[in-house]
């Protein structure tokens, strides 16, 4: 082993046992509940830096050695080796988990106090624990069957995460759709491995390198939906999605930034380590289902976010969207690849795992965020809300930094990595000469229309939660959460300003990325002007500088200050209220709901949406002076009805007469196994 | 190989013998009604059983057979019966109720399931280093115990047709290798059927009890 494996090994080993230490601390002090957080959570924490540290220096060192690797257990089973590698694509995703993991860990310090008393706080710490080890796991796992058992574990914990409340009927109702939704995959996964190991002979990944010519063209296709699907289900792609809306906002909000923020990565990272390093180079329609069904999960995952009033749905929508997204820069690698363009191919490919980083850290400072909301409103419906930019202002500021981000605004990071997108989709249109070339401009308006549409969705998210007057009693008591939770917040939403103002020194961290998957390193091309000023790779010689971005921003904000200070001696000042248009007596029910904000959109995708409403009014002498209103207003959810009912009428309509083989009586199941056995003896003539 | 041939045809022909009575006892044991006797008739077929593994054991120099074919008798033709005897004697049962298939049929079925055996078995008879047909023998031991398993209804009866598949794989081991499976598999193999039996003995009296039958039949009752 050389040295730098050995050093890069010892810290891997303790961040792993920190995590094992923190879930059995958390199980063993379960009856001290302070005691309990502390070390679960703290354990936690410690871990996570240590993981930050082994993946951002092994990044960082460039990766130019055989990857180090070692065997966590001793082998049991032939082929089945418990092998933990650090290689580029694991190592980038190994930082974004253990980036998130320290945010979170810090959060929960604070956030678990609003279990005691009421839940087991050292179950919570332990499960948590268990999925960050999962995770961490999922990415640095070499091997098949260890990387499926990690898989499984995270699914499972996540599982048990979700259904925490299980006292409320919505959180197993989400916990079970989850788990079926997640063992369909995994079903798929091993599909997919299964050929994997058929055409290498192995279950290690290392065999697995470039297998795509060694197959069969239909098993390499067939690998790939296998695959699709089952990574897709855990990526939350459309119309595998339903899972995700539901599970997410019913996890505990700690568990929510986690799930949206890594665990939905795992699914990207099993796509881009199936698709770029095993399945070898891609043909054509690969990289269009990829960026088509990328589009479609943008659009509509952000169509849905708008229509949503509970604010935790309403981002785990988003996540759905951003998921689009980022399979948007990894289906354009695809077909990059596939027309012989290794330069747009890495570019595109940057820009989907910028954004992978990116939104891990947007989206789970914002759910952080709504978890604060939640803790001191004890609600997630927005109409409740209100006012709360003056009752818990860091919160406020923070979830207004990841809000900014979200809607890919310079100068914060999501607009980087969608500018990285949109330039790899314009420059796709050049590459080839086929019809294809269509989906790039198609593809890149789409992706404007997702922009705009978050920009909306999260001026209401923004507006109704923190602005105005509280809606509802909760909010208006409010309280500022405690330090930890606004520690854990900060430091995402310093991550989210660095990757924003510095995309160039972030860059170079994914140099041996793309030189892994696509044979190329693009970072010196993309960094300009002394790498103040992000390139687009040369095409067309486009750049921008997000510094400059940000101190022009500044510059514009100082201005009517400075101005203000030159000028206010003179000027009179007059204190009032600022919208009541020179009328007092604002109330909150004159505010704009966020039923009512989001109004056009609903009307504008009629046809997707299809709103219902009803509306039920008593008077007693005339219309004009109602007694009562009811008013109802629905969105009907198209994945459900229309497709998941339908296929589970049919499953149950099966499994009834399926039910007769299941008599209940030994003999009969003997009978089965002997005919099967006779069959099998037959077959095998 | 290199045991003098007329050694070797001797054993050879003894292990064929030994099987075939084997083969015999299991067929006796589908059609016998009584529960005692067919304890007795298992007794001697694991009693046959050690009797191969001796064999084998004394042409090859194998020690480690010894202790298998030790084992066998002391385990399958000594402790297992005197057990199974036992929980008969306790629940008092004395005679098998009707059958799935009744006689006739049971031995047309296991003549088919035989047949089926031999075929089986055919691409691997070179493989077989002792005795011909061996594992023909084990194969529709194997299948047979199956039959018998969902032939009768008595949970003990049940358990006897089991112990004779286990006896059918133990023989394909023998017939297969030289010396057998590896001891320790041999082992484990053993003390499962033992922990089995005695969990299923355990399980027998509760039905009994439960039941007021020993009919399995009438578990699914237990069907929601």
């Amino acid at each position: 082993m050389p040295v730098d494996a050995i050093l890069s090994a010892a810290p891997l080993k303790f961040a792993l046992l920190c995590y094992v230490a923190g879930a059995f601390a958390g199980l063993v002090f379960f009856r001290f509940e302070r005691a309990a957080t502390l070390l679960s959570f703290g354990c936690a924490a410690l871990a996570s830096l240590c993981g930050l540290a082994v993946c951002a220096a092994a990044l960082a060192g460039g990766m130019a050695a055989a990857n180090p690797s070692f065997d966590l257990l001793p082998s049991l089973v032939p082929w089945m080796q418990f092998t933990v590698r650090l290689d580029p694509l694991g190592a980038f995703f190994g930082l974004v988990v253990s980036l998130l993991g320290l945010a979170i860990s810090v959060y929960s310090l604070g956030y678990a106090r609003g279990f005691y008393g009421r839940k087991n706080v050292g179950v919570l710490g332990a499960f948590f624990n268990a999925l960050l080890l999962a995770t961490t796991l999922v990415f640095l796992s070499g091997n098949a069957f260890f990387f499926l058992i990690a898989w499984e574990i995270m699914a499972l914990t996540a599982y048990c995460l979700v259904s925490f409340e299980h006292e409320k009927d919505e959180a197993r109702n989400a916990g079970v759709l989850f788990f079926v939704m997640s063992h369909l995959g995994t079903g798929c996964l091993i599909l997919g491995f299964l050929l994997l190991f058929q055409a290498s002979g192995g279950y290690g990944f290392d065999g697995f390198h470039a297998l795509g010519d060694a197959m069969s063209p239909g098993k390499r296709d067939a690998a790939f939906l296998l695959f699709l699907v089952g990574f897709g289900v855990k990526a939350g792609i459309v119309p595998l999605h339903i899972w995700l809306p539901s599970a997410h906002p019913v996890a505990p909000s700690n568990v929510s930034a986690f799930m949206s923020g890594v665990m939905i990565k795992a699914g990207i990272y099993g796509l881009a380590r199936a698709f770029f390093d095993f399945l070898g180079p891609p043909p054509g329609w690969w990289g269009v289902t990829v960026l088509s069904l990328g589009v479609i999960s943008a659009v509509l995952g952000v169509l849905y976010a708008l229509m949503e009033h509970d604010l935790k749905r309403l981002l785990a929508y988003h996540s759905i969207e951003n998921i689009g997204i980022i399979l948007m820069g990894l289906g354009a690698a695809l077909m990059f690849l596939h027309s012989g363009h290794p330069v747009l191919a890495a570019l595109a490919l940057i820009a989907g795992l910028y954004h992978t980083i990116n939104h891990a850290v947007f989206k789970a400072l914002l759910f952080l965020g709504a978890g604060a909301v939640l803790h001191a409103t004890h609600t997630r419906n927005m109409e409740e809300m209100g006012g709360l930019a003056k009752r818990m202002r860091w919160t406020a500021l923070f979830f207004l930094v990841g809000a900014v981000a979200i809607s890919a605004l310079p100068p914060l990071n999501g607009f980087v990595s969608e500018w990285l997108t949109y330039q790899a989709l314009l420059q796709g249109f050049g590459t080839t000469a086929s019809l294809v070339r269509i989906m790039f401009p198609i593809s890149g308006a789409m992706l404007a229309l997702t922009g705009a549409l978050a920009a909306a969705c999260f001026v209401k998210a923004f507006g109704i939660t923190f602005l105005a007057q509280p809606r509802g009693e909760h909010a208006a008591q409010a309280q500022e959460a405690p330090f930890t939770m606004l520690l854990g917040q900060g430091i995402l939403t310093a991550a989210c300003v660095f990757l924003g103002l510095f995309p160039t020194v972030f860059l170079k961290l994914l140099d041996p990325l793309t030189q892994q998957l696509t044979g190329e390193k693009l970072s010196g091309q993309l960094t300009a002007a002394n790498g103040l000023a992000l390139s687009n790779g040369a095409l067309s010689g486009g750049t921008v500088s997000m510094l400059g971005i940000a101190f022009a921003g500044l510059a514009l904000l100082a201005a009517p200050l400075v101005l203000r200070g030159l000028f206010a001696a003179r000027a009179k000042t007059r204190l009032a209220p600022t919208w009541d248009c020179g009328q007092p007596g604002l109330t909150p029910r004159m505010e704009y709901t966020a039923t009512g904000f989001s109004k056009p959109i609903r009307m504008i995708f009629k046809a997707l949406f299809r709103p219902r409403r009803e509306m039920q009014r008593e008077y007693d002498f005339s219309p004009y002076f109602a007694t009562t209103l009811r008013f109802e207003s629905h969105v009907e959810e198209v994945f459900q009805t229309r497709i998941y009912r339908p296929l589970v009428r049919q499953v149950l309509r099966v499994s009834r007469r399926l039910r007769a083989l299941q008599a209940g009586s030994i003999q009969a199941y003997l009978i089965y196994i002997f005919l099967t056995l006779l069959a099998l003896l037959i077959f095998a003539l | 190989m290199n045991a003098p041939s007329v050694s070797a045809d001797l054993g050879s022909q003894l292990i064929t013998l030994m099987a075939a009575l084997m083969l015999v006892l299991q067929l006796l044991l589908v059609v016998e009604n009584r529960v005692l006797t067919g304890i007795r008739l298992y007794a001697i077929q694991s009693l046959f059983l050690a009797g191969i593994a001796g064999v084998v054991a004394f042409f090859n120099n194998a020690v480690d057979v010894y202790i298998v074919a030790a084992l066998t008798v002391l385990g399958k033709v000594v402790f297992l019966p005197w057990l199974l005897n036992r929980q008969v004697r306790r629940i008092q049962i004395v005679q098998e109720i009707e059958p799935l298939f009744n006689a006739p049929t049971a031995m047309l079925v296991c003549g088919g399931l035989t047949l089926l055996g031999y075929i089986v078995a055919r691409p691997f008879t070179g493989l077989e280093r002792l005795g011909n047909n061996t594992l023909a023998i084990a194969i529709t031991l194997v299948l047979t115990g199956f039959f018998l398993m969902f032939n009768r209804r008595k949970a003990l009866t049940q358990v006897l047709a089991l112990l004779t598949v286990e006896n059918g794989v133990m023989l394909a081991a023998i017939a297969l290798t030289t010396y057998g499976m590896p001891l320790v598999v041999e082992f484990g193999i053993f003390f499962d059927v033992l922990v089995a039996v005695m969990i299923l003995g355990i399980l027998v009296y509760r039905i009994r009890e439960s039941f007021a039958s020993m009919d399995t039949s009438k578990l699914n009752q237990l069907k929601g």
